[in-house]
């Protein structure tokens, strides 16, 4: 890449960062509570949250991840990134009851609703918090790693320079405005990611003519290969890869189409804003705000892979060394403007969710586990204590994002799949039954923890999960039915001990 | 629809779909776990949607089955293309996309939009109306008075 536009890359994704900061650097003044640090509780209208939400769902993965997958396999994954009915699906689901939590008591986070669910049971409430955790922990750490690496090579930096010009940043502005900064912050990296998609999707018809094309050029390429600095390397093509499930196993099909569906309802950084939204009513304008961004993002995605497949198979570019370089390849055969526009929109994607799930570990940290264990701080003392928290775990990630490679990918195991294990016996499943008792989740969530560490162990040592289902299908499955089963024989949280007010959500 | 007193028994349907569609995926039946899913999310909505234990037949038919009969017919239609022309070129197309993609395109993703999406900002009263948002305040309101004055 020349000089020239890597400066011009250089400065647009400076601007980014800048105006970033200086929107969190803003945004301070409106934390001044409790709520509204770490929740942004009841503050904002509908289209920032909807920008907020999608840019925080769609991580640096689905701008590079998804492209490449496409890229490899064809359409297995287009399921997941077509998902776009989900956020009315949660809204339909789940969304009053979680937007009328905060009208019972002070929400801040989701550790709080689960108090007001469960009596403030404190084992329920340390275990949503661990298994949270670990969660947010890897999608920061990957978030980190993949970006820093990224603008590190592009730059021609250190990785942990590029590391802490991006992510300290971030880490700066979101322990000074916490939650109200991050939805801020999140809403401009979506419009960010937004303007690139459409950009990029005029791009691919650019390059292509059309969808039709790259159907023929697919189906008919069969196998490509060029030399790439002395190595060989052969792309297979095959008609099967455009069909609607693509070329991988069915149950791989099945799963990324019912898995980001539903489990969309079950993600932090979609309940979170549920309560974030000021008047609940403006819900289902949520939903298709988020659906018609979400729509432009997931196109952008497909397009980038499609496109990919349409210039290796034409034998204009050469096939690529792995999937991943697919938007990039993309982005240097259409030139500089689609590049600047690229970049900084896996910028954006990075940073916005980095910055969703620092605050999140966050406020595990600094206020849900020690309430856990019975250490209660007043509110100012609170968002003392996590502006400091923020502060150091970003500090930590960024190190060690950067300095345990294989550490990083361990933990990148747990993602989508891990937090809905703990989502859905909480908080889908308590507020949508009144009989869902604390013993029957606190045993749900047991069993959520173990296999979530027990999978991480499994995949390590090279398991084959039956049928190639993905692993977290199981883990899911095994929390709910335990969850289910103990609520069937146990009391706690219901009936007579089910708040009242509670009760009223559940029916509202 | 009253569906209150029937929600332990719909809870115990979506655990057992979760179960079935699981196995289906162990067992390689994943399209009958794929139209399964159709109805486990179905009936989580049709818990969520409900206003004390009560479903507007409205917003039942609209959005909610309207969208599930258009996943599972759209479902349908990809795999029978999927089969149809596997291993070789479809010998048409559908807006450009490959016959079974094009059944993805229209009904999974846009028709997911204006069925769910749409459809709740149509029948939003029937999910959720001013009135309701109201009396939940006051109830809530009333109950947290009663619980100070104890």
């Amino acid at each position: 890449m020349e000089g020239g536009i890597k400066f011009l890359i250089l400065s647009f994704s400076f601007a980014v960062i800048i105006i970033s900061f200086l929107i969190g650097w803003a945004a301070k003044k409106k934390a001044s509570d409790a709520q509204s640090f770490f929740g942004g509780t009841a503050l904002f209208g509908p289209i920032t949250v909807s920008l907020s939400t999608i840019a925080a769902v769609a991580s640096a993965f689905a701008i590079v991840g998804v492209p490449g997958i496409i890229y490899s396999f064809g359409n297995t994954m287009t399921l997941w990134m077509l998902s776009s009915g989900a956020f009315a699906m949660a809204y339909l689901a789940i969304g009053k009851k979680v937007r009328a939590m905060a009208e019972v008591g002070p929400i801040a986070s989701l550790g709080d609703i689960s108090d007001l669910r469960y009596n403030g049971h404190r084992g329920i409430k340390a275990l949503l918090s661990i298994v949270l955790f670990l969660g947010a922990i890897a999608y920061l750490a990957s978030q980190i790693s993949a970006t820093s690496t990224l603008f590190a090579h592009l730059l021609g930096w250190d990785p942990i320079m590029a590391g802490f010009f991006i992510f300290g940043i971030l880490t700066i502005y979101t322990s000074l405005s916490g939650e109200v900064g991050g939805v801020l912050t999140q809403a401009f990296q979506g419009l960010i990611m937004v303007v690139a998609g459409i950009i990029m999707i005029f791009s691919f018809f650019s390059i292509t003519g059309g969808f039709e094309n790259v159907v023929e050029v697919v189906s008919t390429a069969g196998k490509v290969t060029a030399d790439s600095a002395g190595k060989e390397i052969t792309k297979t093509f095959s008609p099967g890869m455009m069909n609607a499930w693509g070329v991988l196993p069915g149950s791989i099909a099945m799963a990324w189409m019912f898995i980001p569906i539903l489990g969309t309802m079950g993600q932090p950084q979609v309940l979170t804003r549920m309560y974030a939204l000021k008047n609940p009513k403006d819900m289902p304008k949520l939903g298709l705000y988020a659906a018609l961004g979400h729509m432009i993002v997931g196109l952008f995605a497909i397009a980038m892979g499609y496109a990919a497949l349409y210039l290796v198979g034409k034998g204009t570019i050469p096939p690529l060394l792995k999937g991943d370089n697919a938007i990039f390849a993309v982005a240097d055969h259409v030139g500089v403007y689609a590049q600047l526009f690229v970049y900084a929109a896996i910028l954006a994607a990075s940073m916005s969710t980095a910055s969703m799930f620092l605050t999140l570990s966050s406020n595990i940290i600094s206020r849900d586990l020690p309430s856990a264990l019975g250490k209660k701080l007043d509110s100012k003392k609170q968002i003392q204590v996590s502006r400091i928290t923020t502060f150091v775990i970003g500090i930590f990630a960024i190190l060690f994002a950067l300095t345990s490679g294989e550490a990083v990918a361990i933990l990148g195991t747990f993602g989508w799949g891990t937090l809905m294990s703990a989502t859905f016996p909480v908080f889908i499943t308590g507020l949508l039954w009144k009989r869902a008792s604390s013993q029957g989740v606190f045993y749900g969530l047991i069993t959520a923890l173990t296999l979530n560490v027990t999978a991480l162990i499994l995949n390590r040592t090279g398991f084959k999960w039956p049928g190639g289902l993905p692993w977290y299908v199981n883990v899911i499955t095994a929390a709910l039915v335990v969850t289910v089963a103990v609520s069937l024989f146990t009391k706690g949280a219901t009936g007579n001990e089910l708040d009242e007010r509670i009760e009223t959500v559940i029916d509202l | 629809m009253d569906i209150g007193k029937k929600s332990t028994g719909i809870i115990l349907i979506i655990t057992s779909l979760w179960v079935f569609i699981t196995i289906c995926g162990w067992n390689g039946n994943w399209f009958v776990g794929l139209i399964s899913s159709v109805v486990l999310m179905l009936l989580y909505m049709m818990l969520g949607a409900s206003k004390n234990g009560k479903l507007s037949k409205k917003l039942f038919m609209y959005p909610l089955l309207s969208w599930g009969v258009l996943w599972i017919v759209g479902f349908y239609f990809s795999k029978y293309y999927a089969d149809v022309f596997a291993g070789k070129m479809p010998n048409f197309s559908i807006l450009g996309f490959h016959p079974s993609f094009a059944f993805t395109i229209l009904t999974y993703w846009i028709g997911g939009v204006l069925t769910l999406t749409v459809g709740l900002n149509i029948f939003t009263d029937h999910w959720l109306s001013d009135e309701d948002w109201d009396n939940f305040k006051e109830k809530i309101k009333a109950i947290n008075s009663a619980k100070e004055e104890c």
